[in-house]
């Protein structure tokens, strides 16, 4: 029996349609991903219109998914206001922290007021 | 260390950034300016990089978190991340590419921290036989006709098993290579295959089960 990843070794020509389906995580992880394409799967493809219509269907997935990686312009994209509030802070700390000299932290905040102000 | 190395280490050889790597994240228009000024401290140059790249990172985050609040927590954690590791960004794989492995360490790193540790990351991705998709070879035609509609299959996308999601949004999303994700997850490029797998069946099952019409509601009364 071929192991599921050696997809080099498959028959097609014998191959059944319920074993296809294990070779077929390998075969879209081969190439470029687009199985319908492989001239070395056209005949099977062909004699087997329910494996063809699964390959169709898991490229389209994918093929959508890709156009998921750039979000749409909707605002419930974005992360609250709230977000960068909060980073801007934080960052305001650690810069004050790590310029303060010790012992002395009633002045920074009167600086930082003074400097709110 | 091999000489190879050495003289790799003593000659300093000039950063090529491999073109490939660019064409799904190519640079933004004063991007490159930005993050140079950003390494200087300038906290204006920071800001436009947020404002370029808030809304991928967060969507990221959300994706593979499910849960608005925790999403906003790890895009703050990235942004801090992001300012604190910017000097070491050389340039050899586009920024946006460089900020989402960033950020997706991170999230795994906070899911860790929650519990799910490397093996119970495994059981993850390994959902109950309720959640695995069917096998369901039968005379069936091509359930989607060749287009999904990108609404539909976000929604498809957070119903999934978080292990399912997980991958598929690492992979079929982001665009990261299976051996990019087992080093990620911690597990064989074989799981990361078959995992990316099961989830696209699932999410054929989830869309062939949105795409089917109500079952009409009057059908108990009209036998009544």
């Amino acid at each position: 029996m071929t192991e599921p990843g050696d997809i080099n070794s498959i028959n097609f020509d014998t191959l059944k349609p319920e074993e296809f389906e294990n070779y077929l995580p390998y075969l879209f992880a081969s190439g470029n991903g687009k199985v319908s394409q492989n001239p070395r799967l056209q005949k099977f493809l062909a004699g087997n219109p329910d494996c063809a219509a699964l390959v169709s269907d898991l490229e389209t997935i994918a093929e959508t998914a890709r156009s998921l990686f750039e979000p749409t312009g909707d605002a419930v994209n974005d992360p609250s206001d709230q977000v960068w509030n909060n980073i801007q802070t934080k960052l305001r700390e650690e810069s004050v922290l790590a310029s303060a000299p010790e012992d002395d932290e009633e002045e920074i905040e009167e600086d930082e007021v003074k400097e709110i102000n | 260390m091999n000489c190879e190395g050495q003289l790799l280490m003593t000659q300093a050889p000039p950063v090529r950034p491999n073109p490939g790597l660019f064409k799904r994240n190519p640079p933004i228009a004063g991007e490159a300016e930005a993050i140079e000024a950003a390494k200087n401290g300038d906290a204006e140059a920071f800001s436009k990089l947020y404002t370029l790249h808030k809304r991928r990172v967060y969507t990221l985050c959300l994706r593979m978190l499910g849960n608005v609040s925790e999403a906003e927590d790890m895009t703050q954690e990235a942004f801090l991340h992001l300012f604190r590791k910017l000097s070491s960004f050389r340039g050899e794989s586009a920024f946006s590419t460089w900020l989402h492995r960033l950020t997706v360490n991170l999230v795994l790193m906070h899911l860790r921290k929650k519990g799910l540790n490397l093996v119970s990351l495994e059981e993850t991705i390994n959902p109950s036989e309720e959640d695995a998709p069917k096998r369901d070879f039968g005379s069936r035609d091509s359930v989607l006709a060749g287009s999904v509609d990108r609404v539909a299959l976000e929604r498809a996308v957070a119903s999934l098993p978080p292990g399912y999601r997980m991958v598929f949004v690492l992979h079929d999303v982001e665009g990261f290579e299976h051996n990019e994700i087992a080093t990620m997850l911690d597990c064989s490029t074989g799981n990361s295959k078959s995992q990316l797998h099961k989830a696209r069946l699932k999410l054929r099952e989830l869309l062939r089960q949105s795409s089917q019409p109500p079952q009409p509601a009057a059908s108990t009364e009209a036998t009544q």
